[in-house]
């Protein structure tokens, strides 16, 4: 497992440098510049050369690239153009807090209420259970999150005052974007763990510790929820990962200072250094998840081994 | 943790071949196919799903010329009307009528369904198969090349695609191909990696199954359930992603509209006027709905082990 | 096997433990610069105060150095914590601010200020005219100078534009401090309206001494500035907003009623309306589907903003190379429909490029004195385009380029759908985004794009300025006569003589030559608390002036 592991933190390196090589020069083909293109059309070329060259945007692209990874490998992630003069690096820090704390919530609180929606339809098959468990799951995925948000904030946060409408001021101001977000959440872990369940509980060693004597409820702790987390763990990681690091609309809609929206602006302006900073951020985080869901599978299910590939 | 195959090789010596012996018949003769349609016919709620869903295609084919009103026919002295017996569904802010909108954006979203789950099963399946079957170093360079194609913000690669595409549908099936398949790729070899280690599969490994009929015959059906349930949530993902793409400009231009961008515009007057919000949801999850209860239908009717 | 399931779910908490943890740390960081803190406040003078107001604004605070800011949210903050000679007041005319007053010289060239006694930066050191004289260099220099705003320097100051370009020295630039308290610059023409200019955030002063020891961290945070305003900033965080605090060094304070403005972002409409609702803001601007359902309410209002879109037309690109073509598209629509059902919100069809109540010779507007330069007029329009398909031997095939943003989507929706009622042809439509939309206009790829230009000052010169650069970026227009035009209102000493020359080139332009065909005049329609009075909103330039706004 050691000597896997340590494989697995080599290839992170390898495919980080691949991902922040490809971002880097696919990133300069974007069109357009990170200025605003119609002022500087106001201005002579001499002029706009030099703003240019104010950030060494002049040299050509492979130099470019090479003080970059010079940069990085110093943990300077560079200087935002867009929100001028801004290090990149205080930028995703002070905008992670938010989107991590809300992302947290919405999956702490999805996964329980999943998993538990889950079990319940499984273990009552095509029951009341069933079908509710159903609905509120495609609910969940067919109704786009930023309407729930919606009907969240004009309902609980300006109708009934129970919650903040909008705005980062308090811990109050997470609960809304943490249930908003969650949904999306409860409904996939509902769906998966009540199809895997379903097929668990088919298995013969249910049917031996069924036999064995073992109560309903330990059948269920112990060996079904276990036996069904191998597609929850491979859903979670990507949502795990998504979640935390904002989401655009959700944010938007609650006036979260968080970094989901950071991430779509520096694209559309070409905000280089800011691009590449959360890419790398972002991709780090991960390739960090993938490795530990794939440690997950072989802790959940020790039947599963990654290193070798003899078969 | 040693390889248990290692250990049983020795000791266990194929058994000879007879013709069909491994798969030996043990119930009435049906094919695969008559088997799943007699044990569909049985649960009524996947009847019901399908007469649903039946209705909800037809309707997107003949639905906007059920009505007079073309869906791109504008109005200015007609906007913003609540449904009536002229307008079924309402107007929009130009004067269209939503009925007309709403079935012709049912056509291009269960369009977008139908491709998106398709390379969802195609490629992620046997994208995921692969990786998880071959396992060791494949493995670990087929994941890397997810994790690469995930780490470069599809954003980019979008706004560069849009630089030298025409905007249609093809365009934002080339942008969805890119990524579509990854979550299916990576459950389809999660479950693998799972089964092929089971006893079932050591079974058929040691009676001298090959590869491509354990992967058909025993590790595809025993993940089908995953493959189901894992399409209904691509199916809704792939519509609203078309919207965010036709709305950055790579999809649909108007007039043309799909559920997606209709959702999307009635949710910015969510608050004046619901009704332009509501229809195109309510299609869209009676069609969810449809497409689940169908599927659990199906799963049950193709898995095997759920035989009673 | 009890052991490892436990295992299982422990192995699932520690990595939301290890996120959490990494998360945690920024904790205090992030919320308290974003809490607004107790309004205590350092009040120098005696008057009375009102509550504090809270607003927002639309996106994020980009960057509030001088030299770098850009767009209308900067300079709404830079505004109202800095000053320039003069302020615009309530009826949008300059009055004087860190200048006492100006004395003109006879032949409109020299201007010579004079500032006020005992202003000082809120540092406690005074305000000289070397600051002005510092500033206003720096903006011309594209080295220190990234906004692209140098222009509305160096047009105007002599020698601006060569020091700019690197062929001239900052010597050579007519900006001197004669004394402390005695700024003197020559222009290069008579400009009527360089008071007004003087009141806009690129000819605000900077002191270098600070600006100097900040170095590249100036203007990143609330105490990397220095302020001469009405307001002090307090705190600023790019993405949550910012709060003003009343500023005790400022000359005019005993005029300043309010100790703390919060100044929020809010992306969303939907969200500013709730906020409004819930009372956590005090003005929200209304999206045009919320209009009609506020419209009765006495809290609503609407403004006006100096901001013209308009069709641009390539005038060598396929097709579109043949004026009666784009005659009769510019003809072909009627933007009173646009304005009046589609947008809601204030805006107003276009009757000509130069937006309603914009100044004309001094005494009129422009447009009371230009009329209507543009008018649907569809039989004209079926007519001419007739006459353009003959002339071009087939009917050319159209795309029209947009952005993506909600507003121009429905813009384009309508010109698509009245383009196929009244001409009857299909228009199809491009939608980019904005940089890869400047980028195909920029390199001449496209038929006719919806584009806008908000003005810079109030006068025609800020729209008709732009089609004397021949680029492809303005529809490749290139007309010997309206270069004249410009060129000699440039250098015209008369009002009326010079503003006659701008409407003929308007007249040019837009009818004659169709180049442009102009759509919507910018407006919006808001919601403001009715105890909430002496907010004062521009057209153009600073959008907002906070200094003598009050809620009861």
């Amino acid at each position: 497992m050691k000597r896997y592991i340590a494989k697995r933190i080599v290839y992170l390196v390898l495919t980080l440098f691949i991902i922040t090589t490809a971002t880097f020069f696919l990133m300069k083909n974007l069109p357009g510049t990170p200025f605003d293109e119609e002022k500087l059309a106001l201005l002579t070329q001499d002029q706009r050369d030099q703003i240019y060259a104010s950030y060494g945007l002049d040299k050509p692209v492979i130099v470019q690239y090479v003080n970059y990874i010079g940069n990085i490998v110093q943990g300077d992630l560079g200087t935002s153009i867009y929100y001028t003069g801004q290090d990149v690096k205080d930028i995703i820090v002070d905008r992670i807090y938010p989107s991590a704390l809300v992302g947290l919530q919405a999956i702490l609180l999805g996964t329980v209420i999943g998993l538990i929606l889950g079990v319940l339809a499984a273990y009552r098959h095509n029951s009341g259970w069933d079908y509710a468990a159903m609905i509120v799951s495609v609910l969940g995925v067919s109704i786009p999150n930023f309407v729930l948000a919606a009907l969240l904030q004009y309902y609980i946060g300006l109708k009934w005052g129970i919650l903040p409408v909008a705005f980062w001021e308090s811990y109050d101001s997470s609960v809304l974007p943490s249930v908003a977000l969650s949904f999306g959440v409860i409904a996939i872990i509902a769906r998966f763990v009540r199809t895997e369940m379903l097929e668990v509980l088919q298995q013969d060693y249910i049917v031996t510790a069924k036999a064995k004597g073992l109560g309903q409820m330990a059948i269920l702790s112990r060996h079904a929820v276990r036996n069904s987390l191998i597609p929850v763990i491979t859903i979670l990681g990507p949502i795990v990962v998504n979640l935390l690091t904002g989401s655009l609309v959700i944010e938007n809609i609650f006036g979260i200072p968080g970094i989901g929206s950071l991430f779509v602006d520096s694209i559309k302006t070409n905000d280089y250094a800011t691009i590449m900073g959360v890419t790398i951020f972002y991709s780090a985080f991960y390739v960090v998840v993938m490795l530990l869901v794939d440690i997950l599978y072989s802790l959940v299910d020790p039947r599963i081994r990654l290193g070798s590939g003899r078969e | 943790m040693a390889n248990p195959t290692d250990s049983l090789d020795p000791l266990f010596v194929p058994v000879r071949r007879e013709n069909g012996e491994q798969e030996r018949i043990s119930r009435p003769a049906l094919s695969a196919f008559q088997d799943s349609w007699r044990r569909l016919r049985q649960n009524k709620a996947a009847v019901i799903s399908l007469i649903l869903l039946g209705i909800m295609i037809v309707l997107a084919i003949v639905g906007p010329w059920l009505t007079k009103y073309s869906y791109a026919q504008t109005n200015y002295s007609a906007v913003y009307q609540s449904p009536s017996a002229d307008h079924w569904f309402g107007t929009d802010k130009f004067g269209r009528d939503q009925w007309a909108r709403i079935w012709q954006g049912t056509r291009i979203s269960l369009l977008i369904a139908v491709l998106a789950a398709a390379l969802d099963l195609v490629v992620g399946v046997a994208y995921g198969a692969i990786s998880a079957l071959k396992g060791g170093k494949v493995d670990n360079v087929m994941q890397r090349i997810i994790e690469i194609l995930i780490g470069v913000p599809s954003l980019i690669i979008i706004i560069l695609l849009m630089m030298i595409m025409k905007a249609n549908i093809f365009t934002i099936m080339v942008a969805m191909s890119i990524t579509g398949w990854v979550g299916m790729a990576r459950l389809v070899r999660a479950q693998i990696l799972k089964l092929k280690q089971q006893e079932f599969v050591l079974a058929a490994r040691t009676l001298g199954t090959s590869n491509t009929q354990i992967i058909f015959k025993h590790l595809i059906p025993n993940t089908i359930g995953m493959i189901v349930i894992n399409t209904m949530f691509t199916i809704p993902s792939a519509i609203f992603t078309e919207a965010f793409l036709s709305f950055i400009g790579l999809g649909l231009q108007s007039p043309q509209a799909s559920l997606g961008v209709l959702i999307h515009d009635g949710f910015q007057t969510l608050s004046s006027h619901f009704y332009l919000l509501l229809f195109p949801a309510l299609v869209i999850v009676v069609i969810m709905v449809a497409f689940n209860i169908l599927g659990d239908g199906l799963r049950d009717a193709l898995d095997p082990r759920m035989r009673k | 096997m009890k052991k490892k399931g436990s295992l299982s779910l422990l192995a699932l908490m520690l990595v939301f433990s290890v996120v959490l943890a990494a998360c945690g740390n920024n904790n205090e960081n992030a919320s308290g610069s974003s809490s607004p803190s107790a309004s205590a406040g350092a009040s120098g003078s005696a008057a009375p105060s009102g509550k504090p107001i809270n607003l927002y604004v639309e996106n994020e605070i980009k960057n509030l150095s001088q030299w770098a800011a850009s767009d209308d949210i900067s300079f709404t903050v830079l505004n109202n914590v800095s000053e320039g000679l003069y302020r615009l007041d309530a009826d949008n005319n300059p009055q004087p601010a860190l200048a006492q007053d100006v004395a003109i010289s006879d032949d409109k060239l020299t201007y010579t200020f004079t500032l006020r006694d005992g202003i000082q930066w809120s540092n406690g050191t005074p305000i000289t005219a070397a600051d002005f004289k510092y500033a206003w260099l720096g903006e011309m220099n594209p080295t220190t100078a990234t906004n692209g705003y140098s222009f509305i320097l160096t047009d105007y100051i002599v020698g601006g534009a060569e020091y700019a370009a690197g062929t001239g020295t900052a010597d050579q630039v007519a900006i001197e401090a004669k004394d402390d308290k005695t700024l003197v610059v020559t222009l290069k023409q008579p400009t009527p309206f360089f008071l007004r200019l003087t009141s806009l955030v690129p000819y605000f002063p900077l002191n270098e001494a600070f600006v100097t020891s900040q170095g590249d961290q100036y203007g990143l945070a609330a105490d990397k500035l220095i302020y001469a305003g009405p307001y002090v900033l307090e705190s600023f965080d790019i993405a949550a907003g910012a709060v003003l605090k009343k500023n005790p060094t400022y000359w005019d304070n005993s005029n300043v009623k309010t100790d703390t403005i919060n100044l929020k972002v809010i992306k969303e409409q939907s969200t500013a309306l709730n906020a409004y609702k819930a009372g956590q803001i005090d003005r929200v601007t209304l999206a045009s589907s919320d209009v009609d359902a506020n419209k009765s309410n006495p809290e609503f209002g609407t403004g006006i903003k100096f901001r013209t879109t308009y069709l641009q037309f390539n005038t060598k690109a396929e097709g579109l190379s043949n004026v009666n073509i784009r005659k009769a598209l510019s003809l072909a629509f009627d933007s009173n429909i646009l304005a009046a059902t589609i947008l809601n919100n204030g805006s107003s069809g276009a009757s000509g490029l130069i937006p309603d109540l914009m100044s004309g010779d001094g005494t009129k507007t422009f447009r009371e004195l230009n009329g209507k330069v543009i008018e649907a007029n569809i039989e004209k329009a079926k007519e001419l385009w007739a006459q353009g398909v003959q002339e071009l031997g087939s009917a050319p095939k159209l795309t029209l380029l947009i952005a993506d943003t909600s507003e121009v989507k429905d813009v384009a929706t309508f010109l698509q759908s009245e383009f196929k009622n009244n001409l009857g042809i299909d228009v199809a439509i491009d939608t980019k985004t904005s940089k890869a939309r400047n980028e195909l206009m920029d390199n001449n790829n496209y038929q006719m794009a919806v584009t806008a230009w908000g003005a810079d000052y109030d006068d025609a010169m800020t729209y008709m300025d732009l089609w004397t650069n021949h680029t492809p970026y303005r529809g490749n227009y290139e007309s010997s006569e309206y270069d004249a035009l410009i060129a000699n209102a440039k250098k015209e000493t008369d009002d009326a003589k010079r503003a006659d020359m701008l409407l003929q080139a308007e007249k040019q332009l837009v009818d004659t030559d169709a180049v442009v065909a102009p759509i919507y005049f910018g407006g919006y329609s808001f919601l403001q608390k009715s105890n909430v009075t002496g907010l004062i909103y521009h057209p153009y330039g600073n959008p907002v002036e906070f200094k003598s706004a009050v809620a009861q």
